[in-house]
């Protein structure tokens, strides 16, 4: 027998390392080729789901508008519920295309001037006959120090319309869902900071960050009820982030929840997130 | 008065047939066309009154069709349908002489009244 030379030992062991490193590069390349892979197979089945979805749902409004005869109460109702299922299942396919440019880095902020008071009202309108059908009442106020905003407002009303779908969804029939709107300051730099309320199930804290995760479902029967694709906090997460913001949760279970997000008034582009 | 005519550029027969029932039910009378050539082909064999044109085509953008057109001294009416809610593509569609720019699925009754309305405005 001969003792082992300390030094052979050191240099085994760093060409063992070196050749452990080399392998994990190799399988970080590949899953990242997967990972992109994923996203483009999601862009383009969810562009080709628009199609036939534009086709059912063009189809059952010439339908309703009684272009081709008038309908019975019974044949407007089952084609009012075609068109309605088309329109969900478009939200969601635009949703998981959405996530797709997200995930591959594609969305571009498209800036422009607007009042936060516009925008509310346009989101109540797409809300009305919910809030209603489920009697839930929906208030929005704009506090009025709160100045006018450049954004992209398209997005804007993306990520407070998911807040407010959630809050409505998880609200049960006669409760109360919210938008309070009013300003803030963060290191000298103005900001919109947004509220959506409910009065709904509310979430527990240690679900406050696994939300905002991608496919994600805290309570899959709740989730079953509403439309969820899994990715719309994750989205609207990311829109708020773009803009140079945040969104997070303050809720407690049984006691409804409150989103927040804030953005900067004026927006130039991607920038270092704010807080208020 | 002549029976008003409509262009209508799709490569999906699902799109075309779907607008076509639309158009027709309204009192158009409807052509169709699935690439940037036939449409190109078709509006210079018979001029629309206006032309619904989606920008995604097998041979070309849509926007090739328009330019097809105006080399050859036409002037086309043009509502853009796509599937892109963009805002710039919708400012590169309004640039080049587009007269609406809607997006899939648009309403029947929308799509309907901005093809009115720019009928109305011909002179």
């Amino acid at each position: 027998m001969h003792a082992t030379d300390p030094a052979s030992g050191f240099d085994l062991r760093v060409a063992a390392l070196e050749a452990q490193l080399l392998d994990a590069q190799r399988d970080l390349a590949e899953l990242r080729s997967r990972d992109a892979l994923k996203t483009q197979f999601l862009s383009n089945i969810s562009h080709d789901l628009r199609t036939p979805l534009t086709a059912i749902i063009t189809h059952g409004e010439i339908l309703r508008e009684g272009m081709l005869g008038e309908l019975s109460d019974k044949q407007l109702d089952s084609v009012n519920g075609i068109i309605a299922g088309g329109r969900q299942l478009l939200e969601m396919v635009s949703e998981i295309l959405t996530y797709a440019k997200a995930a591959a880095d594609r969305l571009r902020l498209s800036a422009a001037e607007f009042r936060m008071h516009d925008v509310l009202h346009e989101v109540r309108a797409i809300n009305e006959s919910v809030t209603s059908k489920r009697a839930i009442t929906f208030d929005t106020m704009v506090e009025p120090e709160v100045p006018s905003t450049f954004a992209d407002r398209e997005k804007i009303i993306h990520v407070i319309n998911n807040l407010v779908g959630n809050a409505i969804d998880f609200t049960p029939i006669g409760g109360r869902v919210w938008v309070h709107v009013r300003q803030c300051e963060d290191r000298g730099r103005d900001c919109t900071i947004v509220e959506v309320g409910d009065t709904g199930i509310g979430i527990a804290p240690e679900h406050f960050e696994l939300i905002f995760q991608e496919f994600s479902q805290v309570d899959s029967s709740a989730s079953r009820q509403h439309h969820g694709t899994g990715l719309g906090l994750t989205i609207a997460r990311r829109l708020v982030e773009l803009h140079g913001g945040r969104l997070w949760v303050e809720s407690e279970i049984g006691a409804g929840s409150r989103f927040f997000f804030t953005i900067p008034t004026r927006v130039d582009g991607p920038a270092t997130p704010a807080h208020c | 008065m002549a029976q008003r005519h409509l262009l209508i550029v799709d490569d999906s027969p699902l799109v075309t047939d779907a607008l076509r029932v639309l158009c027709e039910a309204s009192g158009y009378r409807v052509s169709v066309a699935a690439t940037a050539a036939d449409a190109v082909t078709r509006y210079v064999a018979d001029p629309p009154s206006v032309m619904v044109l989606d920008l995604t085509l097998p041979d070309g953008s849509g926007l090739s069709v328009l330019d097809q057109l105006v080399e050859r001294h036409h002037t086309p009416r043009t509502v853009v349908l796509t599937g892109h809610d963009d805002p710039a593509i919708r400012e590169r569609c309004l640039a080049r002489g587009c007269l609406a720019v809607l997006v899939k699925p648009v309403p029947v009754r929308e799509l309907l009244a901005q093809v009115q309305s720019i009928e109305t405005a011909l002179p």
